[in-house]
């Protein structure tokens, strides 16, 4: 029998901002941060995935802060989803599309359904459906934007949260001087290899908007589920000056606190990889979150790091990639 | 001519749907609702059913599943029973607030702890608040007629909300009896197709559900009770088409089984009916006046209905498969609005409860009328002597 | 028997109060005027459009879509009503075209709005 066409959508790679499809799907006028990471990867988000697309979004920063009140800024169809249930949402939405599909209810192309989930949403409270999302073999897109807490209610440690970071369920105090004690999980991993139906997984920061771009337009134009983990740094958790969301972006991959990479089916690819890597502490002693730390916890989070490093350098294919956003030249 | 066969309730719920060409069906496995979807995994197998069969990771899973499906625009269905019913709880006001009108087929199965598999009302009940269109039935037909039933009520323009179907685990999930299922022809005369008003959709975008003010949450809520108000006359023409394409005799709300001239009556709900109305017959031929009201749908609750039914009767009676600890009358949960519904009336019949087919339990002939011999004492005293009796429990 | 119970009343809710059906509400086409964020701001970057290399990274990187390139004109233009001042921008220009101005120097400088949201 031959399979049926569901009209799944593909795309091409961009090589230039001037590139990008200028429409916007996520358009000003919400009530997020000035300088907020995750809204800019919404932002970028929308752009590579282009009309016909659905959002499904579960509670976090990026509905509450993006609806509120009783007015989003989603172009495109949007839902909202618990915060525990994104990729069943989406599931649903996948399924429904495809049996109206075939019922000939439904001509258009084949919508992109992206889940855009917090980390919470993502590997914690999340996790579940995530997962059984994963397991399924929907053609969806789940990405997590990683901004490293629960952040739209106050700050509070998330799975992804670093060593050492100082939230409110994870204040530094006398008996723990580090705040958080816990390493975080690593999202990609959780799915890579354990789930037969992915064949796409990346990880991207806003800091590298054409990468980002290019890995969402690759993503969707999988037949099946993929999965995204992205750096979106938050001024307000991290708390750093506004202005220097994407600059923080890139100094987590030149100190190898985060680090961009695709894994598709078995291979993985790393872009961007610094020929020498920064300190953490350059990318520490930026954000009050770490301002806590004494050198012996900065030296733990050093030894963590290199740890990945060092498994990177074992590993890795290097690519070669569009430039990241330009850095900011010396005043004269 | 419509099919007759010997059917259980879980087999009849699946023949609805199946006849109600249901698009997006979620499964969990739990005891005793599983073989709901055994048969449907079946059927869309040997590709009798174009629809999706989803295979959910939970019950939460299952109840999101079938949101996004509805959201989307396809006809959704899904069940559980006992545990499962629970841990969805965190879907059932999105559902019904987003006005997605999925179905729910649920084999009522008692709550842990620890498991036991057999039959009571209150896994269901404990969201009967939601605000969902939700009932029993007593027979495998009723099963299956309430299935179309509730996706006609909770698909049209007026209404737009979920249903949840309800049986008796075991004595209706698993006993097989006749019923006469329908010609599609005959369904799709009685069930237009299901049309979302604002899908989630590239052509036409929407957000569904933004963050909302609290002074705009009260509205919400007024406009979703509003709902509740037109939705009685919704039930009664349903039913009223119902039984003429479909040949059968509902009442909307209440099945009444000798209540006009009855001097005191048994409320009841679910497959218990059964061996009640044998019970009523029995008692009549023994010179008792006794009646019954069974009813069908707990959401939206028929105040007047009942009132009217129970105005004359001297003594009533609710029997209770189902737990409300702590409640005003320490024992189930249909009692309390029974009693607020006959509250107004100029002359009120003695109200009591009995607790019995708890945990699955039989009920048996003896039971009720053990039951009828207090109520005849109460009509004669006047009063109630207590709020309620925990069959085979009371220590006096 | 009926006339005499109670009825449940009637709920009506007053048009201004009004909320959408299922609390479903329409997509915003090019921007969201419900939500104006322009009196958010402390600065306003403005730019130099002779230094501006039309490198578009102050279109790229703005959480809030503020800039956008106007093919015709070739030059960058800066939505007002939305920016928010987080100076993103103006930080990643890299011929550094963009300069962060006090917003209550300009004539159009915004104080306050109406209502808040």
């Amino acid at each position: 029998m031959k399979p049926f066409d569901y009209k799944f959508q593909t795309f091409e790679p961009i090589k230039s901002f001037r590139g990008a499809p200028r429409e916007e799907m996520y358009v000003p006028g919400h009530r997020t941060c000035a300088g907020c990471g995750p809204a800019l990867n919404y932002r970028l988000v929308g752009k590579a995935a282009g009309r016909d697309t659905i959002f499904v979004g579960p509670t976090g920063c990026m509905y509450v802060a993006n609806s509120s009140y009783l007015c989003t800024p989603y172009a495109v169809a949007w839902i909202h989803a618990q915060i525990t249930n994104g990729g069943a949402v989406a599931s649903g939405i996948e399924a429904a599309y495809k049996v109206m599909a075939r019922k000939g209810k439904y001509d258009g192309p084949f919508p992109n359904v992206i889940v855009m989930a917090g980390d919470g949403g993502s590997v914690d409270i999340g996790l579940q459906a995530l997962s059984g999302l994963m397991y399924r073999g929907h053609k969806v897109l789940f990405i997590c934007y990683d901004n490293e807490s629960y952040a739209n209610t106050g700050i509070q440690t998330s799975p992804t949260t670093p060593y050492g970071a100082a939230t409110t369920f994870t204040p530094p105090g006398k008996v723990i001087p580090e705040g958080k004690t816990l390493f975080p999980k690593d999202p990609p991993q959780l799915i890579i290899g354990g789930h037969p139906a992915v064949k796409y997984v990346s990880t991207t920061s806003i800091a590298y908007p054409l990468d980002l771009i290019n890995k969402v337009r690759k993503a969707l134009s999988y037949p099946g589920p993929t999965f995204m983990h992205m750096l979106t740094p938050c001024p307000k958790g991290w708390k750093f000056d506004e202005n220097l969301t994407v600059e923080i972006g890139k100094l987590a991959v030149d100190t190898g606190m985060w680090t961009l990479y695709e894994w598709e089916d078995g291979v993985y690819r790393y872009q961007h990889l610094p020929k020498k890597y920064k300190p953490v502490g350059e990318y520490m002693k930026l954000q009050g979150r770490f301002a806590h730390l004494k050198e012996e916890h900065i030296a733990k989070e050093q030894a963590f790091v290199d740890q990945k490093i060092a498994h990177v350098k074992a590993t890795a294919i290097p690519v070669e990639a569009v430039p990241p956003v330009a850095v900011k030249k010396k005043k004269k | 001519m419509p099919q007759e066969r010997n059917l259980t309730g879980c087999s009849a719920a699946a023949q609805g749907a199946k006849l109600a060409e249901v698009e997006v069906i979620c499964s969990f496995p739990i005891r005793p609702y599983t073989a709901i979807m055994m048969e449907l995994a079946k059927m869309v197998a040997d590709g009798d059913l174009e629809a999706e069969f989803v295979h959910g990771e939970g019950e939460h899973a299952q109840l999101s599943v079938v949101l996004g499906a509805s959201a989307a625009g396809a006809r959704a269905f899904t069940g559980s029973s006992g545990v499962g019913v629970t841990y969805a709880f965190e879907l059932y006001s999105p559902i019904a607030g987003g006005r997605y009108p999925v179905q729910m087929s649920i084999a009522d199965r008692t709550l842990d702890p620890p498991g036991d598999f057999g039959s009571e009302h209150t896994d269901a009940l404990s969201f009967r608040d939601q605000g969902w269109l939700m009932g029993w039935a007593c027979s495998p037909q009723e099963v299956f007629d309430n299935t179309l039933m509730g996706f006609r009520i909770g698909e049209d323009p007026r209404v737009m909300l979920p249903q949840a179907i309800c049986q008796d685990g075991y004595f209706l999930s698993h006993i097989p009896d006749k019923v006469i299922l329908a010609d599609l022809a005959q369904v799709r005369e009685f069930l237009p197709p299901y049309k979302a008003p604002h899908p989630l959709s590239p052509t036409c975008p929407v957000s569904h559900g933004p963050q909302i003010r609290p002074d705009q949450g009260a509205p919400m809520d007024a406009q979703r009770a509003a709902t509740f108000l037109n939705l009685p006359q919704v039930i009664r023409e349903a039913t009223e088409d119902f039984n003429r394409i479909f040949g059968r005799n509902y009442d909307p709300f209440l099945e009444k089984h000798r209540l006009e001239d009855a001097e005191i009556a048994f409320f009841i709900m679910g497959a218990h009916a059964n061996t009640c109305r044998k019970a009523v017959d029995a008692l009549r031929k023994s010179g008792v006046k006794a009646g019954m009201a069974r009813l069908r749908w707990v959401r939206p609750w028929p105040t007047h209905e009942i009132a009217e039914a129970l105005a004359h009767v001297k003594a009533v009676g609710s029997v209770e498969t189902s737990t409300s600890y702590g409640g005003a009358m320490r024992g189930g949960n249909l009692i309390h609005e029974l009693r607020a519904s006959l509250y107004d009336l100029d002359e009120r019949p003695v109200v009591t409860s009995f607790m019995a087919g708890l945990g699955g339990e039989t009920i048996w002939p003896e039971d009720f009328h053990y039951m009828a011999k207090v109520l005849t004492q109460m009509a004669k005293d006047k009063r109630a002597d207590k709020y309620v009796r925990w069959l085979g429990f009371e220590a006096d | 028997m009926s006339k005499k119970l109670p009825g449940y009343g009637t709920i009506r809710v007053p048009q201004e109060r009004e909320v959408p059906f299922g609390a479903i509400t329409p997509a915003p086409v090019r921007q969201q005027d419900l939500f104006v964020t322009s009196n958010w701001r402390m600065v306003r970057p403005v730019i130099d459009q002779e230094t501006c290399t039309r490198c578009l990274t102050c279109y790229i990187v703005c959480p809030d879509a503020c800039w956008s390139y106007n093919e015709e004109e070739d030059q960058m233009e800066w939505n007002w009503k939305f920016c928010k001042g987080c100076q993103i921008c103006i930080h990643q220009c890299p011929v550094e075209c963009l300069s962060p101005i006090p917003e209550l120097d300009f004539e159009d400088g915004v104080q306050r709005l109406e209502k808040p949201f």
